[in-house]
Formats: structure tokens, sequence, C-alpha cells
């Protein structure tokens, strides 16, 4: 699914270069869900921004699907991140002015697709996070669980074959975040590739694997479960 | 499209658009009609006079010397301006037309119906002043110089013929203009005209007057101590001649000064200057007002974009390309132009009636509206690029940062 080969990552500014991430090489197949943990700086987001094609990297290659995807211009990314990645961020980040349907339609309406399917795909992933009955609400009207689970609705809404998650249960309380790892866990068995970045053990704990970084390098990569699925070099 | 999303987010941002808009329909307001009122002025200052104002200049005689004879120095002047090689002809008059100055009177068809009278501006002139001021004569013959009557300003008996404009025949008789010859029209004081002759066009001397075009030229010479004559010269020949005859009518009569030498171009430019400066002072009122709101619009795009950049960046990572970033600011700024300009639009139409019925001013043809709405969109548009480029650049890494 997601293979990256020597990745290096280095922020160049007049005065200085920070090496972010340093020789990353790594597969994640089908169907898998990993954590990533490190310490802060550790090149932890750095990483899920070049899985995600949110960001470019300096040298080293990536392929995702089989597809090489450092040459892609800047729109095939956007489309590639439309129809193939998922995103859920650590602050949510929805849209504050729209209310939930809207926010869910976001990466719909850049996929160009008719409203009546929108509709029906939009009122099914609020359906499968619990908040239907609230698609007309803000997200200001809501807990930080319910908005985290409208962004959830909304990484899920374009069937993505592969979901990043940065920290998503950073800003939610225990109990929610249960609710949450939950939701990520079920989607995971429903055949999504996940990644998720957490500072929390324990959630790491419940991956299949868990992959620590530690200075922009893999540190340690350790086989929680499926093992016979994965392969991770280090 | 993004329209629906938009315009709800909008509806929850109101004061914002609510400001741009409302300056949007005011810049609109004041543009529409200030550029209508441009184009009534250009067409004002644009309408031919009648005369041949490219080659016609004037000078004004004023006797001062005991033995200054008015009559005899006009005859004299008069056959030294024609003899002089390069000018066409050459008259006395006592008006310029659209100079500002001069007479006016009303004709009827009977005499003493004062109520049903016709005004029109009166020029007093000499022989050959049709040829002099270049006219087109279009029914009837010229006036002869038996026809001229030299009388003194006290006079109120007026030559028996005149020669009228076809705009006032039209006025008089309700006829066309060959109908109007032969007959006679009467002065307020009852004397009965004959009309020899109709020319197609000499304009009033006031420009702004509503009867500009109802001109009568009375074969009159009026003796008052002041002459202004008016000198047709060949193409080309104006520069040349008007220091030329300066020079010449003041070495042939040492009792009398010269005053007013100018061109008839000179003297539209002076009656028409408060139109033009108008016109000036309203395009650079258009300029400031068109920059302000463009200026409005990029400061609140450039807020807006700034105050939602993460969301730019989210939107980034979920797939928007550049493109759809850029036409979503070109849209939003659409919607908010759009109400400013439906809001300018039922502005423009009520200041236009203000207008109308507080200073007469003529009622804006209706395509001005859609016009303005038009311009004022595509400013909106032009003044909205270059953030919503800037938009489109912000990196999607932007969605996972904290800050």
């Amino acid at each position: 699914m997601l293979k990256m080969t020597h990745i290096r990552k280095v922020f160049r500014t007049d005065l200085v270069e920070t090496h972010a991430l340093r020789d990353i090489s790594l597969n994640v197949a089908e169907g898998e869900f990993i954590t990533i943990t490190g310490p802060s700086g550790c090149g932890k987001t750095t990483f899920l921004n070049i899985a995600g094609l949110l960001e470019t990297w300096t040298d080293g290659q990536y392929l995702l699907d089989g597809q090489d995807v450092a040459a892609l211009s800047d729109f095939q990314r956007a489309k590639l991140r439309n129809q193939k990645i998922g995103f859920i961020f650590q602050s949510f980040n929805l849209m504050p002015d729209l209310n939930l349907f809207d926010n869910v339609d976001v990466p719909l309406r850049y996929r160009g697709m008719k409203g009546a399917e929108r509709k029906d795909r939009i009122e099914r992933a609020l359906d499968s996070v619990g908040l239907l009955s609230r698609k007309k609400h803000l997200p200001s009207q809501l807990s930080g669980g319910q908005q985290q689970r409208v962004a959830i609705a909304r990484a899920l809404v374009g069937e993505p074959r592969f979901l990043l998650a940065d920290e998503p249960t950073g800003n939610l309380d225990s109990n929610t975040a249960e609710g949450v790892m939950e939701l990520l866990q079920s989607i995971n068995d429903a055949g999504t590739t996940i990644i998720m970045v957490t500072h929390d053990p324990s959630l790491a704990s419940r991956s299949a694997r868990n992959i620590h970084f530690l200075d922009g390098r893999i540190a340690e990569s350790d086989h929680i479960a499926v093992a016979g699925q994965l392969e991770a070099v280090s | 499209m993004e329209f629906g999303p938009i315009l709800r987010a909008l509806l929850r941002n109101k004061l914002g658009v609510v400001l741009i808009a409302l300056q949007i329909a005011f810049t609109m307001t004041v543009i529409v009609n200030a550029v209508y009122i441009i184009n009534q002025r250009g067409e004002l200052m644009q309408r031919p006079s009648g005369v041949d104002e490219d080659n016609l200049f004037h000078i004004r005689s004023i006797g001062f010397g005991e033995n200054f004879n008015e009559e005899l120095a006009i005859t004299d002047d008069l056959d030294r301006l024609r003899q002089t090689p390069g000018v066409v002809d050459a008259t006395v008059i006592n008006a310029i037309p659209v100079s500002n100055s001069g007479s006016s009177t009303g004709f009827s068809l009977e005499p003493g119906d004062r109520g049903s009278m016709v005004p029109s501006a009166i020029y007093y002139a000499g022989h050959r002043s049709l040829n002099t001021m270049g006219l087109e004569l279009i029914a009837g013959v010229d006036f002869a110089e038996s026809d001229v009557l030299i009388r003194p300003a006290s006079s109120n008996t007026n030559a028996g013929s005149v020669i009228i404009t076809r705009a006032l025949a039209e006025r008089l008789f309700s006829a066309d203009a060959q109908s109007a010859v032969g007959q006679s029209i009467f002065t307020p004081s009852g004397q009965a005209i004959r009309v020899i002759g109709v020319v197609r066009q000499l304009q009033g001397p006031w420009p702004l007057w509503p009867e500009i075009e109802n001109s009568a030229i009375f074969p009159e010479i009026v003796i008052d101590g002041s002459s202004m004559y008016l000198i047709r010269t060949e193409a080309g020949e104006q520069d040349r001649l008007m220091p030329a005859v300066e020079e010449m009518l003041a070495a042939s009569n040492d009792q009398r000064i010269l005053r007013q030498l100018r061109t008839m171009a000179d003297t539209r430019e002076e009656s028409y200057r408060i139109d033009s400066v108008m016109t000036r002072i309203l395009y650079v009122v258009i300029a400031t007002l068109i920059f302000i709101t463009a200026m409005g619009i990029v400061g609140l795009a450039v807020f807006s974009i700034n105050r939602r950049r993460k969301q730019i960046g989210t939107r980034r990572a979920l797939g928007a390309t550049q493109g759809a970033i850029l036409r979503y600011f070109l849209l939003e700024n659409v919607m908010i132009s759009g109400i400013g300009v439906l809001a300018g639009a039922a502005l423009s139409i009520a200041f236009n009636i203000f207008l109308v019925q507080t200073f007469n001013m003529p009622r804006i043809d209706w395509f001005y509206i859609p016009a303005g709405m038009l311009v004022l969109l595509l400013v909106g548009q032009l003044a909205v690029v270059g953030p919503s480029r800037a938009a489109a650049r912000i990196a999607p890494a932007l969605a996972t940062r904290s800050v």
C-alpha cells in the first residue's frame, strides 16, 4: 500500500538546515493499523505530512499503491489525496462557519460528485458516527469528542483506502478518546489502512504495529499483532 | 460550485459582508450617475453649433475718440477684412454662438399672441453673415445688401425680414422648413417680420439653454459704440491672420480700441469650461471611489484569507486543488459584490429619481444600471485575484500545524 525507501526531509533556511527525517524506510500493507510515537520534534508529523502528500521530501522514493508519487504535480497530488487518503487532525479542523453536513461535504465537492450521491454518502457517514440527527448544527455546538467524530465522518465519506490520523485523541478526555479509538478500530476492521500519530503509549499498544520515531529516524518497530501481514525496516 | 456553503458561511459573518456590499452599492450609485452626467455633458459639448467653428475668429472694436464714426468704421473695416488674402468673408454681428452672451426674444404667428410665443435667440448681423458663419441655407434666399437696416440701439424697430433656423421654423409652423418661407412672424411688440430663408442649424449663445437650436438672424447693424467682427478664414489661415487682422484694424483707425480677439474654438471652450472641469472632477471621483472600493475588497479578502489559513490548508489536504481555492474566493467575492451591485442598482435608480426631481436632470438610460453592475463585479474580481492566488498557494501541510 505504502512503501517509503530512504526518505529524507531537510528544512532549509538561510542560516540553518533542520533534518526532520533521516533515512526513513517503511512498508505498510493494505489493512494495517500502525501507530507512530515519539517525542515532540522527532519528525512524526513531518512523516505523516509526507505520507499524506501534504509535503514534499528531499530525497528517497515513495510509492503509494505502487505509484511513484514524487513526480506528481500539485494538481495530481490534490486529486490523489481526495480519492485515496482520509485525514483526521488533532484539533479537528472543521470549518466553523459550515454546519456538519457541509463540513462532511467538503471532500466530496472536490471530487465533483453529484448532489444526490453526496447527500446519501454524507448522511451515511454522519450516521456511522452517531451524529446524523445533528447535521444542521455548527461545530461550535458540539463537544470535542463529537467534533472529532464529525472529522472522522469527513475523513471516511470519500471511502479512502488510507486514513492518516494526527493525534486524533490529543484534545479529548480519556473517555471520549476511548470512543474515538473504538471507532478507528472498527474502521480498520472494515479494511481501511490507518496510520496514527499519538503520544499515548496505551493507544499505541492497541495497534498492530507501533513505530517509534527518535530524532528523525525510526528507532523501534514493534509488531504487536497480525505479524504475518507486516514488514518494517528500521 | 460551492454556492450554497459559501452563502451559508457568509450569512454567519454578516458584518464584513454588509460593509463591503454597502461600499460597492454606494460606489455604484455614484459611478452610474456620474458617468451618466459625464456622457450628458459630453453630448452637450459635442453638439455642432452650425457655424464653421474651425475657421472663425472674432474681434471687438470699441470707439472712444470724439471723431469716431462707427457706421463708417464698420463699412471701412469690413471692406479691408474682405480684401485681406486668406479671409473668406467677414460680417458684423451682435453676439457669437455658444459664447454665453447674446439676446433673445419670442415669436408668434399672430400679433400680440404672447401666450404662444416661441423663444428664440436673435442675431443682428450685417450683409454676408450666412457665408461668414458658414451656415447652410436649406430654403428661401439670403439677405440682399439692401435688406440691411442700420439703426441705433435705442430703436426697437426691426428689419422687415428674417432668416430662421429649421428648428425654429418647425416649432413655429409645425411643418417643413420650406413652408415657413414667405410667412410672417410677429415680435412681442407686434411687428410683422417676413421669413425669407431657413438655415439648417445655428445655435443660440447659451450652451445650456433648452431652446438653443431656435435662432433668428435679422439683417441689422446696431450702432452702439461697439462692433463685433466675425471673420471666416480659409482652412489653416486662422493663426496667421488673427494678429495680422488686429494689426491692420489698429493701424486703420486710431479712434478705437480692439478687444476680445478670440477664435470660435476658444469661445466654445470658455463657454463649456465649467462642464469640462466638472467632467474632470467626476472622473477623479469615479477613479478614487473605484480605487477605495477595490482596496476595501482587497482588505476584506486578505483579512478573510489570513483568518482562514488553516481552513484553506485543511481544504487543500482534503483534496482542493489550487484552482478550487482560487475559484472559492472568486465566487465568494462575486456573491458579496452581487449583493452590493443589486443594492447599488436600487440606490442608483433612487438617486437618479432624486436628481430628476430636484435638479430637473434627465432620467438615466436603463442600460447604465447593468453596465454599472458589470463594471463593479469586474472591479471586485480583479481586486480579489491577487489575494485569492495567495490563498491558493497556501500549503496543505498547514492543516497539521498547531498554529
